[in-house]
């Protein structure tokens, strides 16, 4: 990976050094693949004893729920985005201006919190709703059971379908009018062009969406633990929790690790089978659908996604928070665990986030320019190696963490810098490819007339592609640091005593049943990722 | 390329100077552990009398963080100096990492509700004796014979159950009776994670045998228990009526009790031939390498005073173990009671057996 053979260098640019770019991207690629390899590693070396008794019952319990859960929720959040993309972008839905945004607001509220409060409102018996139903009509009924499979289903449709809608709503406006016009002129209804036409050639959007949603269902935590639904996840949870010896958790975490690279592999074939291109010249917008008499349906599919997915939980945490600042004794408890307080929960949240992000993107520029300037095998290898985070669950990147950091370093060990590694690690993916579309989108004849000024390369790079690339850069780092608040699992079992971030404090409480209690940091977190996601949405031009 | 290379230096740069600047709040460093300190063995305070107490206390506490946070809080009030960092887990969470960190160690404190986990790391030398001052007034079977670990308070399981839901002639009298289909569904329980219920199901591996274990887990498993992760859940369930009965520690009905839920208290296993009421205690240790022993020696002699001892038994309805802190009236007093009896030296070496059977259980 370091000799770089001629072929790299356009003729008569031969300034630019590409050998280091190389080895600098090699080398994060490295960085990225350890975590990866050492889980693998550790999990083939474990104890067959270890391993027999896993495969008895336990590993296709998990394998079974894992995949149910996977595939139960990317199948919702798929109907719901695409369904709620097509009414928002190519239908006269009233509103839809303001949907658009509310619609994709839930991504600021982490799914356990969403969960926490459906849990709270639902269930069966001494949920408030039911009991609210009983008050009024006197008559006990069974409410729906948000626990187990359909409640995991159910809540963690409610915060991923976001992934979904944007991506859709995106390929939904990025059609060309001319596309569909011409099925017609073909004497396709409005609905076979849809299913025929309209359909596949968003498929990539879709894919892409979908591949997010179920790699996220694997990596997540804290809503099948609330919920009770045993997955690989919170299963090494369970592990790590019992008995001394962590190899059972390490052979769980390795065939996790299996189990999304083939989801990753498997969007991959789908994604690389046909290509949809489209003339940029004669772009025009399709025309909006008129719904007809399902225009009242509609709305009302609409209004209820956004009451139960934003509205519902923000209002019943601020109104815990209120509660619980009002209070003074749960005040008390809210503002401290041990010596800290509050304000350094927030803080740890702020700055390790934003520490990830930016680390994420300067780490992954150099595969960035590589494969955006210089597209061959290798730079696409060296890319795709830097987001195999997409894969490893935030479990596994700590537990491997864990592992090497006290092994081979133990001055990292329990500092929050490990925290902001693992952050690093996981979101790398979302950098990637933020800064690979900023620095392609910059014209390669730019840079050209730099160097032709008398420019040296770098002088370039830092003058002219990087300000152009800038933009895109900061969205894929507003990414990472949305994503790095949100973060629970890989905190949990990484962070140093007294070092909280608001979504550990968060967890903390409310995985005790203090409800109550768990709100400020909750409604904080929600309140402070809103900001970085505004920003996204701005650049997404939902705003329009 | 020297531009790039400047970028990743200054990115370095930026990298250490938010370590620094950051420092006493968020960056978490370690004090020195004392050079050579694993080796002396030596139960001797390290602070001479009057002297503050000053520096981080890094405490694992196993007990959840509602239930030690007043005691911190007293404590910090005592010595304003320290500022302690608390982690709060699972027993056999933190015992993990402690066991990690041996070579590395990170904790002043170690705090487990139940005895097994402090002796299973007291045996894996993980522990630096210490005698708090006042201990010797503890009774000697809450203290390890060579002071690795102390005896906080203790506790009973107990069902607690919704009367109204739950008629006085149909209460059950034994945690036997849980298993009972009559109670199908209606039961909630702390899961596998648990440390009482681990200490429980030790407890009874220990006074019944493996075979009876299994086949009363296996019961409670067939009967639609919902195990939680803590009693925290169960409690509160219990009091809102979603469940019937709930097998939790006594201070569990207590803290329902007083938030106005209409719930009832059992001690199970009174009868003649059942195993009696299981207890087990809290329980401190110092973690051997402590960076901050003088503080570590300064709160566990604060677990055990009186002042320590009626924090835990005032708010959170426990039986001190200190004879002379008191317990609240409305405590059923212990010595009422058939206690089964377990001893946590001989219990800790079954404790891999436990976890093996709750694995094969597949209990949540």
């Amino acid at each position: 990976m370091c000799a770089a053979p001629t072929a790299f260098l356009p003729a008569g640019n031969r300034r630019i050094n590409v050998p280091q770019i190389l080895m600098a991207a090699g080398l994060v690629g490295l960085f990225a693949a350890i975590p990866l390899a050492y889980i693998i590693v550790r999990a083939l070396g474990a104890e067959a004893e270890a391993w027999n008794r896993l495969l008895q019952v336990r590993m296709w319990i998990l394998l079974r729920n894992t995949l149910l859960l996977a595939v139960t929720v990317t199948m919702g959040s798929t109907v719901i985005g695409v369904g709620t993309a097509w009414l928002t972008e190519r239908s006269d839905l009233p509103g839809r201006k303001i949907f658009r945004w509310l619609l994709a607001m839930p991504l600021a509220i982490p799914a356990y919190i969403g969960g926490i409060v459906h849990l709270t409102l639902m269930r069966p018996r001494g949920g408030l709703f039911p009991k609210l139903l009983e008050d009024l009509t006197g008559i006990s009924m069974p409410g729906f059971n948000p626990l187990g499979l359909w409640g995991a289903t159910f809540i963690l449709v409610l915060f991923s379908y976001p992934y979904i809608y944007l991506l859709s709503a995106a390929a939904f406006r990025s059609l060309n009018a001319s596309i569909e016009e011409a099925s017609r002129t073909m004497g396709r209804s409005t609905r076979q062009t849809f299913w025929q036409v309209v359909l596949p050639t968003l498929r990539p959007g879709i894919a892409a969406g979908m591949l997010l949603v179920a790699l996220d269902v694997l990596a997540e935590y804290g809503t099948v633990a609330l919920l009770r639904y045993e997955t690989f996840t919170s299963a090494i949870f369970v592990q790590l929790a019992g008995r001394f010896d962590r190899s059972a958790a390490s052979i769980l975490s390795g065939v996790l690790v299996v189990l999304a690279m083939l989801i990753l592999w498997a969007e991959l074939r789908v994604q690389g089978q046909r290509r949809y291109t489209q003339m940029e010249s004669q772009w025009r917008p399709a025309a909006a659908v008129s719904l007809g008499k399902w225009k009242y349906p509609a709305l009302t599919l609409t209004l209820g996604v956004i009451c139960l997915s934003l509205l519902v939980p923000v209002t019943v945490l601020a109104a815990w928070s209120l509660q619980a600042l009002l209070s003074p004794e749960a005040s008390n408890g809210v503002l401290r665990s041990g010596s800290r307080g509050f304000g350094s929960y927030t803080w740890n949240s702020l700055w390790t986030s934003a520490m990830a992000a930016f680390l994420a993107v300067q780490l992954t520029l150099p595969a960035a320019y590589l494969v955006a300037r210089y597209p061959n095998r290798m730079s696409r290898f060296l890319s795709r190696i830097c987001q195999v985070g997409y894969a490893i669950p935030g479990v596994v990147i700590a537990l491997s963490l864990l592992f090497i950091v006290n092994r081979s370093f133990p001055f990292l060990y329990a500092t929050p810098l490990v925290v902001v590694i693992a952050y690093v690690l996981r979101h790398m993916p979302q950098a990637v490819r933020g800064s690979e579309a900023a620095i392609a989108q910059v014209s390669a004849t730019l840079e050209e007339a730099g160097l032709m000024l008398g420019r040296t390369a770098k002088q370039t790079f830092f003058k002219v592609t990087l300000p152009l690339a800038l933009p895109g850069m900061l969205a894929g780092a507003a990414l990472v640091f949305l994503t790095s608040l949100k973060e629970l699992p890989a905190t949990l079992l990484l962070r140093p005593a007294g070092f909280d971030t608001l979504a550990v404090r968060a967890w903390i409480w409310a995985v005790d049943g203090s409800y109550v209690q768990a709100a400020p940091a909750a409604l904080l977190l929600v309140l402070i990722s809103a900001v970085p996601l505004t920003f996204l949405l701005h650049r997404e031009k939902l705003s329009a | 390329m020297t531009t790039y290379r400047s970028a990743w230096i200054s990115l370095l740069m930026v990298l250490l100077l938010t370590a620094c600047a950051s420092g006493g709040q968020a960056i978490y460093t370690p004090s020195t552990p004392a050079a050579g300190a694993p080796d002396a063995e030596t139960p001797d305070k390290f602070e001479s009398p009057g002297e503050a107490i000053t520096g981080k206390l890094v405490i694992y506490s196993g007990r959840s963080e509602p239930l030690i946070q007043p005691v911190i809080e007293a404590f910090e009030l005592a010595h304003p100096q320290v500022e302690v960092l608390l982690k709060a887990g699972s027993n056999s969470e933190l015992a993990n990492a402690l066991i990690e960190e041996q070579p590395n160690p990170q904790a002043d404190v170690f705090i487990t509700t139940e005895l097994f986990t402090v002796q299973s790391l007291a045996e894996q030398g993980v522990f630096q004796p210490y005698q708090p001052e006042g201990s010797d007034q503890l009774p000697a079977e809450f203290i390890d014979p060579q002071n690795r670990w102390v005896g906080l308070t203790r506790r009973a399981r107990v069902i607690m159950y919704n009367s109204e839901l739950v008629k006085p002639e149909d209460l059950p009298r034994s945690i036997f009776d849980l298993v009972d289909p009559k109670w199908k569904g209606q039961v909630a329980a702390a899961g596998s994670t648990n440390g009482s219920m681990q200490a429980q199901i030790a407890a009874m591996r220990q006074l019944l045998g493996e075979k009876a274990t299994e086949e009363w887990l296996q019961g409670l498993i067939d009967n639609q228990v919902t195990f939680f992760g803590g009693h925290t859940d169960v409690r509160k369930a219990v009091g809102a009526g979603e469940f019937k009965l709930g097998l939790v520690n006594h201070y569990y009905f207590y803290l329902q009790q007083a938030e106005g839920s209409p719930v009832g208290i059992i001690f199970p296993d009174q009868g003649e031939g059942q195993i009696g009421l299981i207890t087990n205690a809290s329980a401190a240790a110092i973690v051997r390498g402590a960076g901050n022993p003088s503080a570590a020696q300064a709160f566990l002699d604060y677990l055990v005073s009186r002042e320590g001892q009626e924090i835990f038994a005032k708010l959170n309805y426990e039986y001190p173990l200190l004879p002379a802190a008191a317990a609240l009236p409305e405590l059923e007093p212990l010595e009422g009671f058939r206690l089964a009896e377990v001893e946590p030296a001989k219990a800790a070496l079954e404790f891999k057996a436990t976890f093996d059977l709750m694995e094969r259980l597949g209990l949540p």
